[in-house]
């Protein structure tokens, strides 16, 4: 069944962009990607593990300023620097996880919320090397050839291909961490802390490598959104709203399951951008509600329900 | 020395209204273990109120507060009973996660009747600020410091002399054993985030002549919240008076002393260490 699906879901991205030209449709199907990519990284750690991160825009500005600066001020090729910008992003996020996995449930959520403000204020302020509120503007991509012909990077078709490989790798990653020993271990944090250490599991260690992946994943969609916008400043990519944001999309879609959040991104962003589009301002509105809808009515999320009655409809027939 | 003096003044009068802030937060934490994240938003909305009764109808902000300090009264304990009744026996990171629902639904829907535009509340007397001993003190600040003294002062009688007071400090200790007294706890509950809301509603109202308000300004000041509850203990509200002045004073001696970029990152350093080596608190009073 599982498979079906996943097979479904892959046809239905590689054909979309045949379907539509208009270019918000391509630019709503890269947002929900981007943002699938961000609820994937939050979930590995906030889903799986039960470690509730409000600051997962740290991982995300390191990577897109890692990305930038080494093409700007080096000339790195971009997409060498996407993903050390994930690299990055991992290696950031084992001195955090250190400190802050010292402290349980709603305090360690409060300490990644203000070690990502730190970094955010570090970013403002450091001129020298971020260019502060200025920010990074990139005014041309290298000329790259695919199969011998050069890709055209105006048009927004070949962002939606790198989005979507980056997507099915994220998936990809939780799909197997969930089968791992690690995913287990994670689980066992998630129920209980205690027994989990009682049971000879180094919680501490497990906790930190779930953030340094989910961290690498986070640092991806942060080199990805600086080459797709081409322009980042720390109150994009530091702000708390980020954070927020990604925590919405994993939970909305479902917590600790691989679709979850390409289901919550889905609803979310969809919604969002075409309110955006006909309002401008209080596209999150949504966010809220749907947030807590599902924490009091379905906490396995649209996706966990969604999944519960397929399988039900499924095993009747 | 008269720099000295003048930003010690003024971080004490913004730290006594971080204070009047934090106190709300910290109540409601003391009795449901809840951490509001949509107590910023509270705050948001006494702001707009002050300055809708200021653009309407002419009110000034200092006596509309009377009228917003009860009907958001009222908007808290609705909340709790009609939202967050029935989340908080699911545990502490469902709830936290509901009420950043509910910052996000609050802030959204004000973005979306007011638009984000930068507004001001432009008192006449608050173009001159009077100068004692060479200091210079915004009046609207003044003016807020003394009743945010006030208010808290009936904050601190009320819940050590009368019966509700002491019922809520008796829910703080321990629920259960509340309970078996005799202390109706869900109404116990309902007035303390009540009395929360409003007292972030009053702030909220006080700050308005001397900040700029926009739909957001919630999640600024809820993160400030949550360092100055932790600098002084969650659950405690002396020590959440206390952190809210030690806030206001690091703030203020930050920017002058050691650099205006860098003045807020003191207090999240500082946020850090506290919860790291002190969990309950500076002066060891909140619960960890």
């Amino acid at each position: 069944m599982n498979r079906v699906l996943a097979a479904i879901g892959v046809a239905f991205l590689l054909v979309v962009p045949f379907v539509t030209r208009n270019p918000f449709y391509q630019h709503l199907l890269i947002m929900v990607l981007f943002w699938t990519l961000l609820g994937i990284a939050w979930n590995l750690l906030g889903g799986f593990a039960g470690q509730v991160s409000f600051g997962h825009a740290a991982f995300l500005g390191v990577g897109a300023y890692t990305t930038m600066l080494l093409y700007l001020k080096l000339g790195w090729s971009p997409w060498l620097g996407l993903i050390l910008g994930g690299v990055v992003g991992a290696l950031v996020a084992l001195p955090i996880g250190f400190i802050c996995f010292r402290l349980r449930g709603p305090y360690f959520s409060l300490a990644t919320l203000a070690v990502a403000e730190i970094i955010r204020l570090v970013a403002l302020n450091w001129e020298t090397l971020t260019a502060g509120p200025t920010g990074l503007l990139i005014t041309q991509l290298p000329a790259l050839n695919w199969f011998g012909r050069p890709v055209n990077w105006e048009s927004k078709l070949p962002f939606y291909y790198i989005a979507v490989a980056l997507a099915l790798f994220a998936m990809g990653t939780t799909w197997f961490v969930s089968r791992s020993r690690l995913g287990a271990y994670l689980l066992a944090i998630r129920e209980d802390m205690d027994s989990a250490e009682a049971a000879g599991i180094d919680t501490t260690r497990t906790k930190v490598a779930a953030l340094a992946i989910s961290a690498f994943i986070a640092g991806l969609a942060g080199g990805f959104y600086g080459l797709y916008f081409r322009y980042i400043d720390p109150d994009a990519v530091f702000s708390i709203s980020m954070s927020v944001e990604m925590v919405f999309i994993a939970v909305v879609g479902g917590i600790a399951t691989t679709a979850g959040p390409i289901v919550g991104a889905v609803f979310l962003v969809t919604i969002s951008e075409f309110f955006r589009e006909r309002f401008q301002v209080g596209h999150l509105i949504f966010y809220g509600v749907l947030m807590m809808i599902v924490i009091r009515y379905m906490p396995d999320g649209i996706w966990g329900r969604l999944r519960r009655w397929l399988l039900g409809a499924t095993t009747q027939s | 020395m008269a720099t000295l003096l003048q930003s010690i003044v003024s971080g004490v009068l913004t730290g006594s209204l971080y204070a009047m802030i934090a106190v709300g937060l910290t109540i409601v934490f003391g009795v449901m273990r809840i951490i509001n994240m949509a107590h910023g938003e509270m705050v948001m909305l006494g702001m707009f109120g002050a300055y809708w009764g200021y653009t309407l109808w002419k009110l000034d902000p200092f006596v509309s507060v009377l009228l917003w300090v009860p009907l958001m009264f009222v908007f808290g304990a609705s909340v709790h009973r009609m939202l967050l009744r029935k989340i908080i026996p699911s545990g502490e990171l469902n709830t936290l996660l509901y009420t950043a629902g509910l910052s996000l639904l609050i802030a959204n829907v004000a973005l979306f009747f007011w638009t984000g535009d930068y507004r001001t509340i432009n008192l006449a007397y608050a173009l001159t600020p009077a100068r004692p001993f060479g200091i210079s003190i915004s009046l609207p600040l003044a003016i807020a410091f003394a009743i945010a003294i006030l208010v808290t002062t009936a904050l601190y009688l009320f819940l050590s002399r009368t019966d509700t007071g002491r019922a809520i400090r008796a829910t703080a200790q321990n629920p259960d054993s509340a309970a078996l007294m005799g202390v109706n706890v869900v109404r116990i509950d309902t007035i303390t985030f009540a009395l929360g809301t409003a007292l972030a509603g009053a702030a909220g109202v006080l700050l308005a002549p001397s900040l700029y308000l926009y739909p957001t300004v919630g999640e600024i000041l809820v993160v400030k919240c949550f360092v100055i509850v932790v600098l002084g203990g969650l659950g405690s509200v002396p020590g959440a008076i206390a952190g809210g002045v030690l806030l206001g004073l690091v703030e203020s001696l930050g920017a002058v002393y050691v650099s205006v970029a860098y003045k807020d990152t003191i207090g999240f350093v500082l946020f850090l260490l506290v919860l790291l080596f002190r969990p309950a608190g500076l002066f060891g009073v909140g619960r960890s």
